[in-house]
């Protein structure tokens, strides 16, 4: 058990943004959250492969050149023209200082599972189907690494910062999390965008079946990402963070441990977030309708906290995002403080759990915006020119 | 905040496994690059990459069953299962303290892709394999390192490409510095990928036979594959358990170009190694060796020997790659530089850049340790890695007296 809290800064949330399939933009999601808006669309005009299901809760209608512009997003794979919107709408959604100077030291900690799969899959496709082997597209070459988000990201918004791909799969919310604070901790940063990717497409709704095989669980996309920075440093500087990450921790045991390693995970959490399971008003979590990961993530939590807190169980509204999952999450989470204003300052927790043996835990403190008041349509979804 | 020492070193590479077999190879400057046998490579004009021929992971982890874990993964913990052994510690002991893992990778399990696709190809999509997306995610390489050793902690795989083992290293060591880690293993792995093969040799990036870095006449890369892993823990615990330590972990340095995918940019280059040195607490000129990126294609090399030559002026030190003899092995690479360096520092030698012939103009007076390994003091060295993405990353490791 590794635990962030003793060595690594508490982490203020600065501004964050999603492209979701139930909305874009912080507030479109807080929006969609409040409404209880699902996603689901009709995905069979979306590629020319054949899919498994005729809807998922892709977003079939998302176009990069629409938040960018024509320039430059034309050979662009999915996930990260993806990451380029969702980090260009929380770099709009933030005060915090990424430009001259202070773009040295802003950078990028960003999740996936393995990338862009379909690049990759078609890259090797054109290995075997092409008249030579190595008569493959080059354009393509970077977006079949794991890596061509993240650095996409920092060429289009010119952040020199750390730049770093986290492949945490169900994990990475919680990951990105604690290797941002990690960083920001030891001196490597002062701004992050921290946050995770993931792309629908045949190669993941094929693999998606597969993984749920006798469950009904619609594959998702999207992309949530939040401008992290150190809460001291923050509040030194008379600025109000939305949210503070308080602690995490993050375990890993056997397939078949997976409810204690959560349990022990939540406990040591909260003891270096200082705060006590009564405290606890909701718990985020991965629960998406496969029985036997879900029912080790409940006895986890139920177990830590017992039965008081509210359950928030994104994925029935925005699907199996798999490395985006874990922010929105968290996306969820500040979108219930950006609804109640009665939750002002309380506690809650983001769990995650994955397959293989994996179970972390954060703890978030939420805050009303400073302003108080639920934001208006905010320019993130103005200046979309759609 | 605790200092951080390398007590165990875990190689599985293609010139040799284990860390005295591998000490010796790169001391004698030994070749591994071979004809490709994991793919079909009679198409390709350029034939040739670093295999590991003689990897045999069932022989090598103990609690894995290999048929579930792909190639990368079964990597990541065979070299970590070395590296424990190496460091002395109790497997035991160490599941029971604060343990994780941190791998660095560039392609994870790729190797699982190609297979999907091959399938999708002959069969289509209702033909793919049921048990293979399972093993797809890149997580695994650390959670395999978790599962063989039976850890309890961290378990973390950074995607960062051709230098995450960096990246890992750098992590791993603000996880033990801080406390919130007993023990890491750190490092990577990759395997030998017919699309990255057939990607780098369309960039005009693979040479014919072998990679000779910082030559004049050099012309790419080979690639290749392999698993490379390090203990780390706190200088006192080593102390008192009287481990061995090959070197103390000094700090790191983490930059973006933010200008190019894949174009390496000198002065995103020259401000990483200053942050390196800033973070290590070091000067330019405590720098004894220079364990190069090296990867041997004209522009790596070129922006590498520019920025070098732009932060330690007109005399650097030595700086010579170990890719002349492994070949590229991608997110493994620059944990192999780590490893090649904390075994020169411990034996007192400099690892040669073999397949030199001549020098580069260019490239001004850097000395790369042509063709034979030189007897050296070597006190402080500067690992480089840099990748796609201009993910920049360096490690700086000392010399505990």
């Amino acid at each position: 058990m590794s635990s962030t809290r003793g060595g690594s800064p508490v982490l203020a949330v600065t501004g964050w943004s999603a492209v979701s399939p139930i909305g874009t933009g912080a507030a479109g999601f807080t929006e969609a959250v409040r409404t209880g808006r699902t996603g689901g669309a009709d995905v069979s005009g979306m590629f020319d492969a054949p899919l498994p299901t005729g809807r998922a809760h892709a977003i079939p209608d998302f176009r990069a050149a629409d938040h960018l512009g024509r320039k430059g997003t034309r050979h662009l794979d999915r996930s990260t023209a993806l990451a380029l919107v969702a980090t260009k709408l929380a770099l709009e959604s933030t005060d915090a200082a990424v430009d001259g100077d202070a773009a040295g030291r802003a950078g990028l900690v960003l999740g996936t599972t393995a990338g862009s799969i379909r690049t990759t899959s078609e890259f090797s496709r054109d290995t075997l189907v092409e008249e030579r082997p190595y008569l493959v597209n080059p354009v393509m070459f970077p977006g079949a690494t794991i890596n061509c988000p993240a650095g996409s990201s920092a060429i289009r918004h010119k952040l020199r910062g750390v730049n770093a791909t986290v492949a945490g799969g169900q994990m990475a919310g919680l990951n990105v999390l604690r290797y941002g604070a990690h960083l920001i901790g030891g001196g490597h940063a002062d701004v992050l965008l921290a946050g995770a990717v993931e792309e629908f497409s045949p190669h993941m709704a094929w693999g998606h079946r597969a993984l749920t095989e006798g469950y009904d669980v619609p594959l998702g996309e999207g992309s949530a990402v939040f401008v992290v920075e150190d809460a001291e440093r923050v509040r030194s500087r008379g600025r109000t963070p939305e949210a503070e990450v308080l602690a995490s921790a993050f375990g890993t045991g056997g397939p078949d441990d997976t409810a204690r390693t959560l349990e022990a995970s939540v406990v040591r959490a909260l003891r270096l977030a200082g705060v006590g399971a009564d405290e606890v008003w909701g718990v985020a979590t991965g629960e998406h309708g496969v029985e036997g990961l879900d029912g080790a993530e409940d006895a986890g939590v139920r177990a830590a906290l017992g039965d008081g807190p509210v359950r928030i169980r994104v994925k029935r509204l925005v699907g199996e995002c798999n490395s985006a999952s874990g922010p929105f999450q968290l996306a969820a989470l500040l979108a219930h403080h950006r609804t109640d204003p009665g939750l002002d300052g309380r506690v809650s927790v983001l769990t995650s759990v994955s397959a293989d043996g994996a179970a972390g835990a954060a703890v978030v403190r939420g805050h009303r915006l400073p302003d108080g008041t639920v934001p208006a349509e905010t320019h993130d979804e103005e200046g979309d020119e759609l | 905040m605790r200092r951080v020492v390398v007590t165990g070193l875990g190689p599985v590479s293609n010139v040799g496994t284990g860390a005295a077999a591998f000490g010796a190879a790169v001391r004698a400057g030994r070749s591994g690059v071979s004809p490709i046998t994991s793919f079909d490579a009679s198409g390709f004009p350029h034939r040739n990459a670093g295999e590991v021929r003689d990897f045999a992971p069932q022989e090598m982890v103990e609690r894995l069953d290999t048929a579930e874990w792909g190639r990368s993964s079964l990597f990541a913990a065979a070299a970590a299962r070395l590296a424990v052994a190496d460091a002395g510690l109790d497997p035991d002991e160490l599941s029971r303290a604060g343990a994780g893992s941190v791998m660095g990778t560039t392609s994870g399990e790729s190797q699982i892709i190609e297979r999907l696709t091959e399938e999708e190809v002959a069969g289509g999509w209702e033909s793919l394999s049921p048990h293979l997306p399972r093993q797809v995610p890149a997580s695994r390489l650390a959670y395999a390192v978790n599962r063989e050793l039976g850890l309890t902690g961290e378990a973390m795989t950074l995607a960062t490409a051709c230098s995450a083992g960096n990246y890992a290293i750098g992590y791993a060591y603000d996880l033990v510095r801080t406390g919130a880690a007993d023990y890491m293993l750190a490092g990577g792995a990759d395997s030998v990928l017919r699309w990255a093969h057939a990607g780098f040799f369309r960039l005009g990036a693979v040479a014919e036979d072998v990679s000779s870095p910082f030559d004049r006449d050099r012309s790419g890369i080979i690639t290749a594959e392999g698993g490379a892993a390090l203990v780390l823990e706190s200088l006192e615990g080593a102390l008192a358990r009287g481990a061995q330590i090959y070197g103390e972990v000094l700090g790191y340095g983490l930059n973006c170009d933010a200008d190019h995918m894949v174009s390496p940019d000198p002065v995103g280059i020259a401000e990483c190694m200053r942050r390196a040195h800033a973070n290590a607490g070091i000067e330019p000129g405590d720098v004894d060796y220079i364990c190069a990126h090296g990867t041997g294609t004209p522009a790596n090399d070129l922006a590498e020997a520019t920025a070098v030559l732009d932060v330690f002026g007109g005399a650097p030190p030595p700086i010579s790659s170990v890719k002349s003899m492994l070949g590229h092995t991608m997110g493994a690479s620059s944990a192999f530089g780590a490893i090649a360096s904390l075994i020169g520092m411990r034996e007192g030698f400099l690892p040669p850049t073999t397949n030199f012939s001549h020098h580069d103009p260019a490239l001004g007076g850097i000395d790369p340790v042509p063709n034979e390994a030189r007897p050296a003091d070597v006190r402080i060295v500067q690992n480089n890695g840099f990748a796609f993405g201009g993910n920049n990353a360096i490690t700086v490791f000392g010399r505990v007296s």
